[in-house]
């Protein structure tokens, strides 16, 4: 009965094959590590926002006069509302911590250098993407933060040359922060997401062209590939389950540890809270747009910091394979940038003394020089190290490497 | 050029802004049993709602706190079990009286920092200078008056007494922040149980089957 | 070495079994907290009485009144109205009308056609709903048209003081 039911969908529609091909079957380097579980659990947190949001959804009320009432009656009234509101809050947290570690995996293992250009890519409008989602999605529990957050970052726009100021009347639909921002706010948090499965789809099938890189930088022979199911599926599920006890330890135990106490007061158009600080994930941004002394510049900067991460692939120029794994000087400066995020983050929690400006102009320099001397330190690293003589276990991959174009898998 | 002045004008009072009060919150541990509850709501009912409303609870949702039936009644006072516990005093009769219109209290012990300690301290900092005038340690200038009396209490032992009602009043107040607290962490603590027994399974079986890669 | 194989798969076949079981359970589990936060809320359930002062209505008037957000037919029937009802047993839905009413004086049904839900009309003999052409007597039972059933009769009590209580 199910096998008949099989081939007539089959003989329609590539069901088995497609399973097979691109699931059970497909091929994927027996060496991962977990940093390549980041991907599979950033499927499953956007699942969790997806369907925790629709649920909201169903309850949440977009008008300035109901907003923040309409939680707390998701809070208190709709049975189970409060878990599905921590599910959502501590879920946005809970996808940037776990794109940013895909990223930094990314970075350390040169896994977006040819031919994973796309990915990479793809990968940069994803987090654009998923920027733009939360904080849209911040606005509308409609406390002070959420209403101070939306005033600072849609004022940003302002700066903008020439029409900066019809800019920001558009985006707002009022002249502050208003009821159509709201509005439109909530109408396009609901709707980005689905954009993003999109692109989401368009990183899979890049990903199953090229197939996953892994540890050594260069791509295996097929028989160091073994197949998804089951090794992968376990082993996926294994990391999604662990990162599921950290992330429910917070929804049950600490769910307001990503909700500001300010949000907690209704938004207030004629009264900013004392210490404004936007969520944790964009907080090495904000430090860099309050480096610059200047608004526009300012902007601009907080702009290419987030966009400049596309360029890796044009940055890295050295003929080595793969990233820090055999590379001293690259794995010295991916360290250095990460150490600088985690700076620039702390910063962006700070009231900007003296000290902290500083520092914070400090930080913003290293971030952009790293990226903007890598194509020299990269040149020149290569050199160094083959003055110096590869390593033999490089000098056995990029062997095989030779060999494996040259029998022209 | 407005939104440019709103912008430069919050990131300048970011900057200027001297680090957020040094003022220290009392260090206390804020019960939660119900015989601290039950007094808190009951302080509560009978002082802060003169002023304060409660507008995220209704009457009904006190019963949670586990009353009697005259303990009960007498609380809520003739009021309907859905009505909303809003303050006696309409919001424009209290501009009038203090200038503000005193904030709800519904979330109160989740809208400061530092909560509950920071309510509790607010209680029980208010002091009588030499001049005679009452202020508040923890918020100076404060338009709230001394609600519980602190400042003019006499004796240590009546500033105990009044400590112990602040406590059951912060009390109460963090309940009413959180109502769900006890149900959500009993979940919890089953929730995480099982995703710690699954996640055991499936380390053994993942062990199990990359064993067959030799 | 076979055999060891054998238990080994064996184990392994019923770890894999426990595994996907306690998984599905999870998952199943993980559903309900979704399903229940669709139910009404308390607030809503708390809207599930409505009350009607009686002593306002005339005799041969009707009030209609919101019960669960439908409409509600309070119709004060005079004594013609009375006796004409009795004495038939109604259409397609046979049903004495002492069973339909407390008080012969007080008819109270839910105002929504048993076919699709349409608010039927007053005429002088009953109803007429609008949207398929369903005939209803002044006890509220089907004479004609497509709805299968008479107008239900929600729940409700009449106090001493003559306060219509619904729910
Ligand atoms: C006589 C009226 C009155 C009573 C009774 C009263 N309050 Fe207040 N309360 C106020 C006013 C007015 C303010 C606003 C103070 C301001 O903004 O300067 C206020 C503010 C507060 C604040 C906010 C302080 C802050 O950090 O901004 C808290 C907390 C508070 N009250 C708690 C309580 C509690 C708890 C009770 C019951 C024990 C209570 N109040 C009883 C009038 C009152």
């Amino acid at each position: 009965m199910a096998s008949t039911l099989l081939a007539w969908i089959n003989r329609r529609f590539p069901f088995t094959s497609f399973v097979r091909n691109e699931l059970t079957d497909y091929p994927v380097p027996r060496n991962l590590s977990f940093w390549w579980n980041f991907g599979f659990l950033a499927g499953f947190v956007l699942l969790l926002q997806i369907v925790s949001g629709v649920f909201l959804a169903m309850h949440y009320k977009p008008d300035v006069n109901l907003a923040f009432d309409s939680v707390q009656h998701i809070m208190r009234e709709v049975e189970y509302g409060w878990l599905i509101r921590y599910l959502h809050s501590t879920g946005a947290s809970a996808f940037f911590a776990v794109i940013y570690l895909h990223m930094i995996r990314t970075l350390y293992y040169g896994s977006y250098r040819a031919p994973r250009e796309l990915m990479w890519w793809s990968g940069q409008v994803l987090l654009l993407l998923i920027m733009a989602t939360a904080f849209m999605g911040y606005l509308l529990p409609w406390g002070q933060m959420s209403y101070w957050g939306a005033q600072v970052i849609t004022s940003l726009f302002g700066a903008t040359p020439m029409i900066g100021e019809e800019l920001v009347l558009w985006l707002r639909g009022d002249y502050a922060v208003g009821d159509a921002t709201l509005n439109r706010f909530f109408a396009l948090h609901y709707l980005v997401p689905f954009v993003l499965c999109v692109m989401v789809l368009i990183h899979l099938v890049a990903l199953h062209h090229v197939k996953s890189s892994n540890p050594s930088g260069i791509d295996l022979a097929a028989k160091d590939n073994i197949p998804f199911h089951p090794y992968f599926t376990i082993k996926d599920l294994f990391g999604m389950v662990v990162f599921a006890v950290m992330f429910f330890a917070v929804v049950f135990f600490a769910p307001e540890t990503f909700i500001e106490e300010a949000n907690n007061v209704p938004a207030d158009p004629l009264q900013t809270p004392p210490h404004i600080v936007p969520e944790w994930y964009f907080l090495p941004f904000y430090a860099i747009l309050r480096a610059i002394p200047d608004t526009l510049g300012g902007a601009a900067a907080m702009t290419v910091s987030v966009l400049i991460f596309a360029a890796m692939p044009l940055l890295d120029r050295s003929s080595l394979p793969g990233g820090a794994r055999y590379r001293p000087v690259y794995r010295a400066m991916f360290y250095l940038f990460v150490m600088d995020v985690l700076v620039l983050g702390y910063l962006g929690t700070q009231a900007p003394e003296a000290w902290v400006v500083v520092v914070g102009r400090v930080a913003t320099i290293i971030y952009f020089s790293i990226f903007l001397l890598l194509p020299w330190v990269s040149k020149i690293e290569e050199r160094w190290l083959r003055r110096r003589g590869l390593p033999t276990a490089l000098q056995a991959t990029m062997a095989s490497e030779r060999r494996q174009k040259a029998s022209g898998v | 050029m407005r939104s440019l002045r709103v912008l430069s004008g919050v990131l300048l009072a970011t900057t200027m802004m001297p680090v957020v009060m040094a003022a220290v919150l009392a260090d206390v541990e804020i019960p939660s049993d119900e015989a601290s509850l039950q007094r808190g709501a009951q302080l509560a009912t009978s002082v802060c709602l003169g002023c304060h409303g409660f507008k995220y609870l209704r009457f009904g949702n006190l019963q949670a706190l586990g009353f009697s039936d005259e303990q009960f009644d007498s609380l809520r006072a003739g009021q309907d079990l859905d009505a909303a516990l809003d303050s006696y005093t309409p919001a424009d009769v209290a501009r009038d009286l203090y200038g503000v219109v005193p904030p709800d209290l519904s979330l109160m012990a989740k809208a400061r920092e530092g909560g509950p300690h920071h309510v509790y301290t607010l209680l029980t900092s208010y002091y009588t200078d030499e001049s005679g005038v009452t202020d508040n340690h923890l918020l100076p200038g404060v338009r709230m008056p001394d609600v519980l009396g602190y400042s003019s209490a006499a004796t240590p032992g009546e500033r105990t007494e009044l400590e112990r009602q602040a406590l059951d009043v912060v009390a109460f107040l963090s309940w009413a922040a959180d109502p769900k607290v006890e149900q959500r962490e009993r979940l919890g603590y089953f929730v995480l149980g099982y995703l710690v027994l699954f996640a055991a399974l499936l380390y053994v079986l993942k062990r199990r089957i990359w064993a067959r890669l030799g | 070495m076979a055999d060891t194989d054998e238990a080994d798969a064996g184990r392994r076949d019923f770890l894999t079994t426990t595994t996907t079981i306690i998984g599905a359970a999870g998952a199943a589990a993980a559903c309900w907290p979704f399903v229940v936060s669709m139910n009404p809320t308390p607030g809503v359930r708390a809207q599930g009485a409505a009350s009607l002062p009686l002593d306002g209505i005339p005799p041969g008037a009707i009030r209609t009144v919101a019960w669960r957000g439908k409409p509600v037919f309070v119709f004060h029937r005079v004594p013609e109205q009375i006796a004409k009802a009795d004495s038939s047993q109604g259409g397609k839905d046979p049903q004495p009308d002492a069973e339909r009413v407390q008080d012969a004086a007080w008819l109270v049904v839910v105002g929504l056609c048993t076919h699709l839900g349409c608010v039927p009309n007053k005429t002088a003999d009953g109803w007429l709903c609008p949207c398929h052409g369903s005939v209803y007597d002044n006890s509220g039972r089907i004479l004609s048209g497509p709805a299968p059933r008479n107008l239900d009769i929600p729940p409700y009590t009449i106090s001493a003081d003559g306060t219509l209580m619904i729910g």
